[in-house]
């Protein structure tokens, strides 16, 4: 069985099948709860923008596991980090014109968490440099556990408030394009994922830095021969994913009610965003993300099943890891080099 | 150099982070101070005036963290205008004319059971407390009443379904469980009588994927069930979703007006997304969103939001002639004084529980033992809170009933300009 299992045809064929099947039972279901093409329309747009936070979130995991092999659990603090922080910055009495208060409040809150990002970087993870991979990501723990303590102790449990962009309020415009419900913050948040992803690109594939980065994760000891230094990358590479996770955390404030507690849920979401993407494509944690967001959302929405959402996400990480531990796009193993 | 520096600095913040926050969780119980032994002290030492006898010790133990959080918070801050109360009176007189010091020892029950569970052992056997008041959320409570029966010591929840005082299969009352908040059956009943109103046939509902959010769906749907109206769709959600798919489903299922089950932040989150797609339906809340949180999280989307909330949120609007209005005014005024911050209906269930414990320490003689104590202050709330002016209302506790309210202690509201107004049957 294992042997059939294991070729590319029959695999294909396999995936095939279970797609079709698949997507049968959803229609069916959809008939039978009489659902139609505007329900499943809806659906859609609402899972691309849910599953957008975990395509930033799971960006962040990549970003940090591809330079260093380290799984960045706090990876969803940082997104908490930025929407409190944006909150408690924009709710200042600041002699500022909203908007400008606002755009101060994004920026001053994506880099504090950058900062937050580095400091944890020097901080907890480079003393602990030469031990392995799976200490290091304890470490990580850790660091969630501390985090979501002190933003405890900052800001209470109360529930913050970000304003939506483009009217400064929190009741968003709204566009109904047929017969559609769309907020225009769904736009300011596909925007944002699409430049994120887009800048990460440009970063990893045309600057030299990026290639320095990229080059780490293919072999940090030749790299270190070229005169790269690993440490410094590994630097770069949490700043660099904490400011990514406070971008998705400021453009996703307006559309949650930012809590202490709720970087844990948004942590594992994305984290199953970044196995889609076998851990080391961004383009594959956006891919990722955008899929889990709408197999929630149409999931849970056909069958009704509401309270069950979190059970869709963990199927396919278990799926994934089984077929496809190299995630959906890209062939072979791209990954950090054994040790 | 620079970089080790550097290093050094980074270590020592982060360090100081760690250290903070986990002293957090760790600091809220306060450490037990020794035991002053118990009654052995009682008669000795006949000093100046009043004698002084035994400490009082009460667990309070609200879900500051966690699910309940926004419920919890403004107990664990009454809880700490009590104990300045209690520091200033210098305690409480028994009717032998014997002082007692009570403390209030505070604790975290985190919304989590088992934490719960544990914390009301430690309680009941190692404080040797004579009372528990602890959980804000329904299954927290289940959880302790099981230790406090088990005990033997009366414990009085915060939370509000049915099942934490009486035995879900035989109705019969838990002998020591007692509780201070509004049951979700009497919501469901001004729900009823309100969507009548409407003139509604047909109802969406949504909660809370919490056991309050459950407990108002199971109780709501019968109500409307059995007042002739058809309840279409039924939703689950949890507090931190960003995206309801719960949304084209109602639009699909075609009703009249929605029902929530839920508490803020979540409560707020659901109303905004249902008025974001459908901007005229009715839309009817639980008295789990009466505090200004649901407002502020909630903000203009929740204008018209219609629920039912003890009156005390309006106190100084109230006639004089009210028999709670001494009791309402007493509790926001301090309140508000303390924190700042508006009262919600929630710090009032930590008023009404701590003054009903320590009504029945007043009527202790001195040298009771420990389960005489517990026993005493069982007696006392069961047969003595009658025509009790509370903040949840005019409380009649009878041994058949360890709850004491029924629909007339909730006054209906509906927010208008970012305000709790309430707007009475005859204006519907």
């Amino acid at each position: 069985m294992s042997k059939y299992l294991g070729t590319r045809s029959v695999r294909l064929g396999l995936t095939a099948v279970a797609t079709v099947l698949l997507v049968a039972f959803v229609l069916l279901l959809a008939y039978e709860n009489g659902y139609g093409p505007k329900a499943f329309a809806q659906w859609t747009m609402d899972g691309i923008r849910g599953g957008s936070i975990y395509a930033l979130v799971g960006l962040g995991f990549v970003v940090i596991h591809s330079v260093t092999g380290v799984i960045n659990f706090a990876q969803g603090e940082f997104v908490m980090l930025g929407a409190m922080m944006c909150a408690s910055l924009y709710g200042l009495d600041l002699p500022l014109p909203p908007v400008l208060k606002l755009a101060v409040a994004v920026i001053a809150s994506i880099v504090t968490v950058t900062v937050v990002g580095i400091l944890l970087e020097r901080g907890a993870i480079y003393p602990a440099r030469g031990a392995s991979v799976v200490t290091l990501i304890i470490i990580t723990i850790g660091a969630t556990i501390a985090i979501r303590a002190t933003a405890l102790i900052i800001w209470g449990t109360q529930a913050k408030i970000v304003p939506a962009f483009s009217n400064l309020q929190q009741m968003d415009h709204i566009f109904r394009p047929f017969g559609l419900t769309l907020g225009a913050q769904s736009l300011w948040i596909w925007g944002t994922v699409a430049l994120v992803l887009g800048a990460l690109l440009y970063f990893f594939e045309r600057t030299i830095l990026g290639k320095a980065l990229r080059a780490c994760a293919v072999n940090r000891r030749a790299a270190e021969l070229m005169g790269i230094s690993p440490s410094r990358m590994s630097l770069l590479a949490f700043g660099l994913a904490a400011a990514v996770g406070a971008i998705g955390g400021v453009v996703f404030g307006p559309v949650i009610r930012p809590q202490y507690d709720m970087g844990l849920a948004f942590g594992l979401k994305g984290f199953v965003a970044a196995i889609m993407a076998g851990m080391v494509s961004p383009l594959g944690a956006v891919l990722g993300g955008l899929i889990l967001g709408v197999a929630e959302n149409v999931g849970t929405g056909v069958t009704g099943l509401y309270g069950y959402k979190d059970v869709i996400a963990f199927v396919i990480l278990i799926l994934i890891l089984l077929l496809r531990p190299q995630g959906l796009i890209g062939g072979g193993e791209r990954g950090v080099e054994e040790s | 150099m620079k970089s080790k520096i550097l290093a050094a600095f980074t270590a020592v913040t982060l360090v100081a982070l760690l250290v903070a926050g986990c002293a957090a969780p760790a600091a809220e119980p306060e450490p037990t101070t020794p035991p002053p032994p118990a009654e052995a002290t009682a008669t000795p030492e006949p000093p100046p005036e009043p004698e002084v006898g035994t400490t009082y010790k009460i667990g309070f133990g609200p879900d500051v963290t966690g699910g309940g959080a926004n419920l919890g918070e403004p107990q664990r801050n009454w809880a700490e205008i009590m104990r300045e109360r209690l520091e200033e009176s210098g305690g409480i007189m028994g009717p032998d004319g014997v002082v007692h010091e009570v403390e209030i020892i505070v604790g975290d029950s985190e919304s989590n059971p088992d934490v719960a569970a544990s914390l009301a052992r430690r309680y009941v056997d190692e404080d040797e407390v004579v009372a528990l008041i602890m959980g804000s959320v329904t299954p927290i409570s289940l959880a302790i009443a099981e230790v406090a029966t088990e005990a033997e010591v009366p414990y009085i929840s915060m939370a509000s379904s049915l099942a934490i005082i009486s035995d879900p299969d035989t109705g019969e009352m838990r002998p020591w469980v007692f509780k201070v908040a509004q049951s979700n059956g009497d919501v469901a009943q001004w729900q009823v009588e309100r969507l009548t109103d409407l003139g509604v046939s047909s109802v969406c509902y949504m909660y809370e994927n919490t056991g309050y959010g459950k407990d108002c769906y199971n109780n709501s749907s019968a109500a409307l069930t059995g007042a002739g109206m058809e309840n279409v769709f039924e939703g689950a959600f949890e507090r931190t979703d960003t995206e309801f798919p719960q949304v084209p489903a109602i639009e699909a299922a075609g009703c009249d007006a929605v029902v929530i089950g839920a508490i803020p932040p979540g409560a707020a989150n659901a109303h905004l997304a249902i008025r974001t797609a459908l901007p005229d339906i009715p839309i009817i809340h639980g008295h789990g969103v009466c505090t200004t949180d649901f407002i502020t999280a909630g903000g203009e989307a929740v204008e018209g939001a219609e629920m039912p909330c003890s009156a005390v949120i309006i106190a100084e609007d109230i006639a004089a002639d009210n028999p709670a209005k001494a009791t309402w005014m007493d509790f926001k005024d301090a309140y508000e004084e303390y924190t700042g911050e508006p009262v919600s209906t929630f710090g009032g269930h930590a008023y009404d529980a701590l003054y009903w414990v320590i009504g029945a320490l007043e009527t202790l003689p001195e040298g009771l033992s420990l389960a005489e104590q517990r026993a005493a202050v069982r007696d006392y709330i069961e047969n003595n809170i009658t025509d009790w002016p509370g903040t949840a209302g005019i409380f009649k506790l009878a041994p058949d009933d360890h709850y004491g309210l029924d629909y007339t202690s909730f006054t209906w509201f509906e927010v208008e300009g970012q305000m709790f107004v309430p707007f009475p049957q005859e204006e519907w």
